[in-house]
């Protein structure tokens, strides 16, 4: 059974793959939804049925000595209640996929149906795979797929370059991931996870091998400094953006950090180092979504401030209420970019700037109350799904460390003020079109629909949650209590945006005018991803080019034609013995058996050859 | 001491009539002194104990080869060969200090002892069952491929000399 | 000095073959290089193969070995194949050309 959930998504990758230009477009949507389905529900017999945790070995590769590669799959509590989420929200969005290409339908649209397969399918291998290198391959399809998808759009400019740049960050972490790899299979001389979680021991290397498997999640999560493509990937279309980088992709170095906790519990270092950078990240990531104006983009930082959110609680040691978060943000951030989806939709794809938007309200009631939704659950407002599961992780700290407990508040008040910020200003207020908006067909407001349930009801099963991971959680008495200052910050952001963006007490112009310079220093992410343009890649392309003209055209080439030009200088001469006549060329021959002959008496009388 | 007579005897017999193939000009005497050539090495065959070598010899060099050179010189118009100058004379001159060298460097070599083991095993199985059956079981057996290789190369020279004699239908320039 | 080479060619050795091996040789190369006509150049080829096969019998002969003279007969086979290409290349090259003089044969010239 857990073999089927890998299955259904490669099978119908292939299929749409191989005759998705038979079937049509909307057939390949339909196979990858079902598959999709399938995959979920097998997923959701194997959870049932699942006793203890189990390693499925499929196939035996790579046996060098005593120790061989394996291909298999490895089930515990864990993995599959992620990968339960995991098809969950992807086949959600994938019904919601067909409705929203369904305008780009005669375009080959099935390669993005394939691509989507390909995703799951590398996704679930991450998260099924028994051991780190068929981790490696699903992360690299997982890459793949994302690089695909993000230059769906392959001839807008921007869309290839962002897909490039996804690509690069997401490689420098990879390369940081396989060194990590290695590295663990040099101190460990094994691969398997089951194995390396009963070897799990301090070992001094421990450190730098765990700091190296972070590097990769740095990359593949867009945490700094590897950031710059998380936001520049909503150029792909926004079923993408929701399921790569919202929902499922970058939870992928969340889901590898918590896979191999018992590897980076052993080192404090590293987990000191995950804390610091999800503080860091969280609070910038958040910053930079304050200014943003673009709706999709703006989701895309809040992705990464709650990804951070995640690492924290994660080098804090709190794995479970991560993974908690986790599922419950795959549920409203994949909610909240179909919204912005649908909005994209509902005007015409005009315009992705929320300030040429307002009032839409009343053209699209249901997308407003799913992104509604969506934005407080992500404010943590109780009694959505990010109050229980935000809460969670700040209670958790809060007897660790008050300063990063109070962060990550500080964090979530932004949140709150930024999401419900682009909610008023794109669903209230006046808006003028030249075409009138309407409201997106049911095949896209039913996925929006489970979503928004879910992110109503989702916090609750907190507890059930924690009991199945076997982890201790506060009762629901006290959590409502230590969640007072969560509820508190939530309130402040939400109103602060309301007072700003609904009541206007202050023109947000002037303010504009006031902050200009701070403004744009927050928008550009505070220059990094100048800074990466101008001085790593510029100065990578000026190195480049030093080395190109010196190495290159003098060194190599140099060497290279003079070899040639000495090669035809003494071959000229040379050539003139070869005169067409066989006579001559018999006399050659003469010539070398002759000297033969000389080197054998030599060899005779320097005593080679024994005489006998 | 007869068969080293034999050996003297076959032995001048193929240098004088190696000498002959060299500088006749006429192409049919080339051919007869050839002929006289490897009849006297088939000879030197026979004296030394190769019965089969020199029987072969004799059949496929003296009879068959010695007739296809007959052949060939008959299919070309050899009077006009005949009058034209036969022979390289300069460069003749010039490489038979070589050729000297290359003589006095062999005969070194010869001379200084170039020896061998004995091995007596083959000695018994000659003696057992013949020269000729002798070689039929080594190459069918150690020499088998060697053997097959040979039997195809053959068959690709014979269909090549098909192919390259064929009246061409027209020229390739 | 003399005496000993003297004994040396009365007695039947591997050397003599060698030598006549040698000779033969060296005129077959000789004959290669200075005739003009092909033919005859081909002839002097056979010359110089058969002077290899002198030497295979005369180290069976003297060792009682029989692996030379399958070599031999390898060698016979391969101046058979090579008489059969040779000859038909010139019958061509005759055809097409009008010539048998290897001195008008130099499209090789470097």
């Amino acid at each position: 059974m857990p073999t089927l959930i890998l299955l259904f998504p490669l099978l119908s990758f292939i299929t749409i793959g191989l005759f998705g230009r038979r079937l049509g477009d909307f057939t390949s949507g339909l196979i990858n939804a079902v598959a999709g389905i399938l995959s979920f529900i097998a997923a959701l017999i194997t959870m049932l049925n699942l006793k203890a945790p189990e390693d499925i070995i499929l196939y035996k590769f790579l046996p060098v000595s005593h120790t061989s590669i394996d291909i298999g799959i490895y089930v515990d509590r864990l993995s599959i209640s992620t990968t339960l989420t995991v098809t969950f929200v992807a086949s959600v969005i994938f019904v919601y996929a067909i409705g929203y290409m369904r305008y780009l339908f005669g375009n080959w649209t099935f390669k993005f149906f394939a691509y989507f397969s390909l995703f799951l399918f590398s996704m679930l291998l991450i998260l099924l795979g028994d051991s780190l290198i068929l981790m490696f391959f699903g992360w690299e399809g997982v890459g793949l797929a994302s690089y695909l998808l993000i230059g769906y759009f392959h001839e807008e400019k921007f869309a290839t370059k962002a897909s490039l740049e996804a690509f690069v960050m997401n490689r420098i972490g990879d390369w940081s991931f396989i060194l990590g790899i290695i590295y663990t299979f040099w101190l460990f001389g094994t691969l398997s996870l089951p194995k390396l979680f009963e070897n799990a021991s301090y070992i001094p290397g421990i450190t730098l091998a765990t700091l190296l498997l972070f590097g990769g999640a740095v990359g593949k999560s867009g945490q700094l400094p590897l950031h710059t493509w998380l936001p520049n990937a909503m150029a792909g279309p926004t079923p993408v953006s929701a399921l790569l980088h919202a929902a499922t992709m970058v939870a992928a170095g969340v889901y590898m950090v918590a896979r191999l906790y018992p590897l980076f519990s052993l080192s404090h270092t590293t987990l000191s180092y995950i804390t610091i950078t999800g503080v860091i990240t969280m609070v910038f990531a958040a910053l930079v979504a304050t200014v943003h104006d673009d709706i999709k983009k703006i989701i895309a930082f809040s992705t990464m401030s709650q990804l951070a959110i995640m690492f924290t609680a994660l080098g804090m040691g709190f794995p479970t209420a991560a993974m908690f978060h986790l599922t419950t943000h795959a549920f409203f951030k994949a909610l909240l970019f179909l919204a912005a989806g649908a909005v994209i939709t509902g005007l015409h794809h005009h315009t992705q700037n929320i300030f040429e938007m307002g009032g839409l309200k009343k053209y699209m009631p249901i997308t407003f109350g799913a992104f509604m939704i969506g934005a407080l659950a992500l404010s943590g407002f109780p009694p959505f799904a990010g109050y229980f599961s935000k809460d969670a992780i700040v209670s958790s700290i809060m007897d660790k460390s008050s300063l990063v407990a109070t962060m990550i508040l500080f964090t979530s008040m932004l949140t709150a003020y930024y999401i419900t910020r682009e909610a008023f200003v794109v669903f209230l207020g006046q808006g003028h079109y030249h075409e009138e908006p309407h409201e997106v067909e049911s095949i896209m407001t039913l996925p929006m629909l489970i979503l928004s349930f879910l992110s109503l009801v989702g916090g609750f099963l907190l507890w059930s949650y924690f009991t199945y991971m076997n982890s201790p959680i506060e009762p629901p008495s006290s959590f409502i209590i230590h969640s007072i200052y969560g509820i508190i910050v939530a309130v402040v952001g939400i109103s602060l945006s309301y007072l700003l963006y609904v009541k206007k007490i202050i023109d947000p112009n002037t303010l504009y005018e006031l902050f200009k310079p701070i403004h744009s220093f927050v928008k550009s992410q505070f220059y990094t991803e100048y800074i990466y343009h101008n001085i790593f890649a510029k100065g990578y392309l000026a190195i480049s080019r030093l080395v190109y003209k010196i190495v290159d055209r003098i060194l190599i080439d140099g060497f290279v034609n003079g070899v040639a030009s000495a090669t035809s200088n003494y071959g000229k001469p040379v050539s003139k013995l070869q005169n067409g006549k066989l006579n001559y060329y018999a006399l050659y021959m003469l010539y070398g058996v002759v000297c033969v002959f000389l080197l054998l008496i030599l060899v005779i009388f320097e005593g080679g050859i024994p005489n006998g | 001491m007869l068969s080293q007579i034999a050996f003297y005897l076959f032995g001048s017999i193929s240098i004088i009539c190696g000498l002959g193939v060299v500088s006749a000009s006429n192409p049919i005497y080339v051919v007869l002194w050839l002929l006289g050539a490897l009849i006297a090495i088939s000879g030197i065959f026979f004296s030394a104990g190769a019965e089969l070598l020199g029987a072969l010899q004799l059949m496929v060099y003296v009879v068959a080869i010695a007739v296809f050179y007959i052949l060939i010189i008959t299919a070309v118009p050899w009077r006009k060969l005949h009058k034209n100058e036969q022979h390289n004379r300069l460069i003749g001159v010039a490489v038979l200090p070589f050729v000297a060298i290359l003589y006095v460097e062999a005969f070194i070599v010869a001379l200084s002892g170039v020896s061998l083991s004995k091995n007596k095993i083959i000695e018994t199985i000659t003696k057992n069952y013949g020269n000729a059956s002798t070689i039929g079981i080594k190459l069918f057996s150690t020499y088998f491929w060697a053997f097959e290789l040979m039997s195809v190369l053959l068959l690709i020279s014979m269909i090549g000399a098909i192919l390259l004699g064929r009246k061409e239908e027209k020229t390739y320039d | 000095m003399i005496e000993s080479l003297v004994a040396k060619f009365l007695v039947q050795n591997v050397e003599q073959y060698f030598v006549l091996a040698f000779v033969l040789l060296g005129i077959g190369l000789f004959g290669m290089m200075v005739r003009k006509n092909l033919i005859t150049i081909l002839m002097s080829l056979e010359l110089a193969l058969n002077s290899v096969n002198i030497a295979f019998v005369g180290i069976d002969k003297m060792n009682s070995l029989i692996d030379g003279q399958i070599f031999a007969l390898f060698t016979i086979a391969l101046a058979a194949a090579e008489a059969a290409v040779g000859l038909g290349i010139i019958i061509s090259l005759f055809r097409l050309r009008k010539a048998e003089n290897v001195n008008e044969i130099i499209d090789l010239k470097g």
